[in-house]
């Protein structure tokens, strides 16, 4: 993959995507910057899947552009994006590591590559006594893990979380952003989904949405200060306020 | 025991239903299908006579009560039987040539001297001329002889001519096959062509389904796979799999039930694996249409029931009416199954079931572009 991206890894212009009557995108901007943890946040059906869907190539825009690290959603981006869906899609009666050998295998990975990244991938998010086992068996949170490690296991440079820690307990929670920040500092970038907004906080930008539009972007602590209060929750809810009132963007 | 709570849970049932409109319309369609069906092919109306190439040689002979011929008795009475209809052929080749490609289900040589022979008393043999392949088609062709020949006597022209019981007996002249078989040995292609392509539709439909309703199929559609590479990938493994239980049931039929398999090995199995390239991307296609397991097996008879009754698997196809049989061309199951009796009971090579494979061909190819534009349909 070209690295001719000049430090954009995803970028939408006036992005607009529709399901019959309903515009679930409605002229969405966002620049997503090569190497950052970039989190989306808006309410249920803001159109945080939908981006997200559209970025991995699962959407055509009914209007509007996207490019993904420098190119159009597709198969040739694709082998460089690692996409973990909301719920754990993964093979319930295959074992942990054959369910990971499987996607870096379809990613690409020659056999060999592909089992040292298996193991290496069980071992970071430690499931490496849980290899043999079927995913069936395992806890939710253990799943969550797996997903996680389905989506990273061919190394992605991008890597798009829908909604990663949405029903995982606090620990586990935790676990998973030493994961994303880990991979973060190993040069992926990331973009997360979510609508618990102290996760935000943990982002490197916040871009917040809301029915389909980006009401405003920038790191957690401007998006504050644009506000004029304590919390990303606050935040938002100032922020659509103005948006909603014509007011303009944080940033 | 409260009354009220069983309401509750009866209610909440047929709330269900009415939130399901899919379901219930293939309830209500399912059933009257398959019963216009039984009462369309178990009626008087539901079928026609099958045609018969009659070559009648007899010159006949002159009595004092007028020229006779017991060929043109025999033709005749073949022309009142409801099982059969006669179409007169000249020459026996001719005939021959229409029961090999299936147009008539037998032709009935009437010999040059049959008239002399019988009323010299000498024996004399009418050929059937059948493929020996398929029961439904042989056997009522040589009932409406024997019926004729053994009503020869009652007739005008045969009383006039004097004798009780004409010498006369059927000589069943099978193209491959047999007619004495047993029923195993024609029915056998049957099973093996059913099976396939019931157990192969269910299993790939549930799989997709699963696939798709799991979310893993989305995570398909965001890797570098095509979707033709996703189909493929598919195919290989259920072919493989469907293959794998083809020859389990061949090996018994064989083995342990002694059915017959004239022709060769491998293109039984080459029948079958261009059938299930079809099958495969119809389960595909049709689990996008489904939103559930309970769906999916919904589909089951609507895709199966009309092949089993049109596709001569029960009723010769050539009994029915027209457009239907039309339409039964469109079957695989038709296809599939005249090719494995062919190969099975018949014998017959590559090149006598090439229009069949052709066919089942045009069939998977239909039904791979048919696969990938449901994918295509799920990534918009």
């Amino acid at each position: 993959m070209s690295q001719a991206t000049n430090g954009v890894a995803i970028e939408a212009t006036g992005l607009v995507r529709t399901f019959g009557r309903v515009r679930a995108l409605d002229g969405l901007d966002l620049t997503v910057r090569t190497g950052e943890i970039l989190g989306l946040v808006g309410p249920n059906g803001a159109g945080k899947t939908t981006f997200i869907r559209s970025v991995a190539g699962l959407l055509r825009p009914t209007a509007g552009s996207i490019t993904v690290l420098g190119r159009a959603p597709g198969r040739r981006v694709a082998a460089h994006v690692g996409y973990m869906t909301q719920s754990a899609a993964l093979y319930e009666d295959l074992p942990v590591r054959d369910n990971l050998m499987f996607f870096a295998r379809l990613f690409g990975l020659p056999k060999d590559e592909a089992r040292s990244r298996t193991a290496a991938v069980l071992a970071v998010v430690e499931l490496t006594g849980r290899g043999r086992v079927p995913v069936r068996t395992l806890s939710g949170g253990m799943r969550q893990l797996t997903n996680l490690a389905c989506a990273m296991v061919h190394g992605p440079k991008l890597l798009l979380l829908d909604e990663p820690t949405v029903g995982i307990d606090p620990v586990l929670r935790l676990k998973l952003w030493e994961h994303f920040r880990n991979m973060n500092a190993d040069g992926t970038t990331i973009v997360l989904t979510t609508h618990v907004m102290e996760e935000a906080e943990r982002c490197h930008r916040v871009a917040m949405i809301t029915a389909g539009r980006m009401i405003a972007v920038g790191a957690p602590e401007e998006l504050l200060r644009a506000a004029g209060v304590g919390t990303i929750e606050e935040a938002y809810l100032v922020l659509r306020e103005r948006d909603a009132n014509g007011n303009g963007r944080a940033s | 025991m409260k009354l009220s709570r069983i309401a509750a849970i009866a209610l909440r049932i047929l709330r269900q239903f009415r939130h399901d409109p899919r379901t219930v319309a293939l309830i209500m369609i399912v059933p009257l299908v398959v019963m216009a069906l039984i009462g369309y092919l178990i009626g008087d109306a539901g079928k026609g006579p099958l045609p018969v190439a009659v070559v009648n040689l007899d010159a006949g002979t002159d009595m004092p009560s007028g020229h006779i011929s017991l060929g043109a008795t025999i033709t005749a009475a073949l022309g009142r039987n409801g099982q059969v209809a006669v179409e007169p052929s000249t020459s026996v080749q001719a005939a021959t040539e229409r029961v090999r490609s299936g147009e008539v289900a037998g032709a009935v040589i009437l010999p040059a001297d049959l008239t002399q022979d019988v009323l010299g008393g000498a024996p004399v043999s009418v050929d059937v001329v059948v493929m020996g392949t398929n029961p439904g088609l042989q056997g009522p062709v040589i009932g409406a002889t024997q019926e004729a020949i053994a009503n020869l006597a009652k007739t005008a022209g045969a009383a006039a001519a004097g004798f009780k019981a004409p010498p006369l007996s059927i000589r069943p002249a099978p193209l491959e096959g047999g007619v004495g078989l047993s029923p195993l040995d024609y029915d056998a292609p049957i099973l093996l062509t059913f099976f396939a392509f019931f157990l192969t539709f269910l299993l790939t439909s549930v799989s997709f389904l699963r696939e798709r309703s799991s979310g893993t199929l989305e995570r398909l559609m965001a890797s570098p796979a095509s979707r033709l590479e996703v189909l493929l990938g598919y195919l290989l493994g259920f072919i493989g799999f469907a293959m794998a239980q083809a020859l389990l049931i061949l090996g018994y039929a064989t083995w342990v039930l002694d059915v017959r398999i004239a022709g060769s090995i491998w293109l039984v199995l080459l029948v079958i694996a261009i059938l299930l390239v079809g099958v495969v991307n119809l389960g595909i296609a049709l689990s996008f249409y489904a939103r559930n397991e309970l769906q999916v097996v919904q589909f089951i008879p609507l895709v199966l029931i009309p092949q089993v009754f049109l596709g001569g698997l029960i009723w010769p196809v050539q009994t029915l009416w027209t457009p239907l049989r039309w339409l039964s061309q469109l079957f695989p199951l038709t296809h599939s199954t005249v090719a494995l009796r062919a190969v099975m009971v018949g014998g017959e090579g590559f090149g006598d079931i090439a229009g069949r494979l052709l066919a089942l061909l045009a069939f998977s190819v239909a039904m791979v572009a048919i696969g990938v534009l449901a994918l295509r349909k799920y990534h918009a």
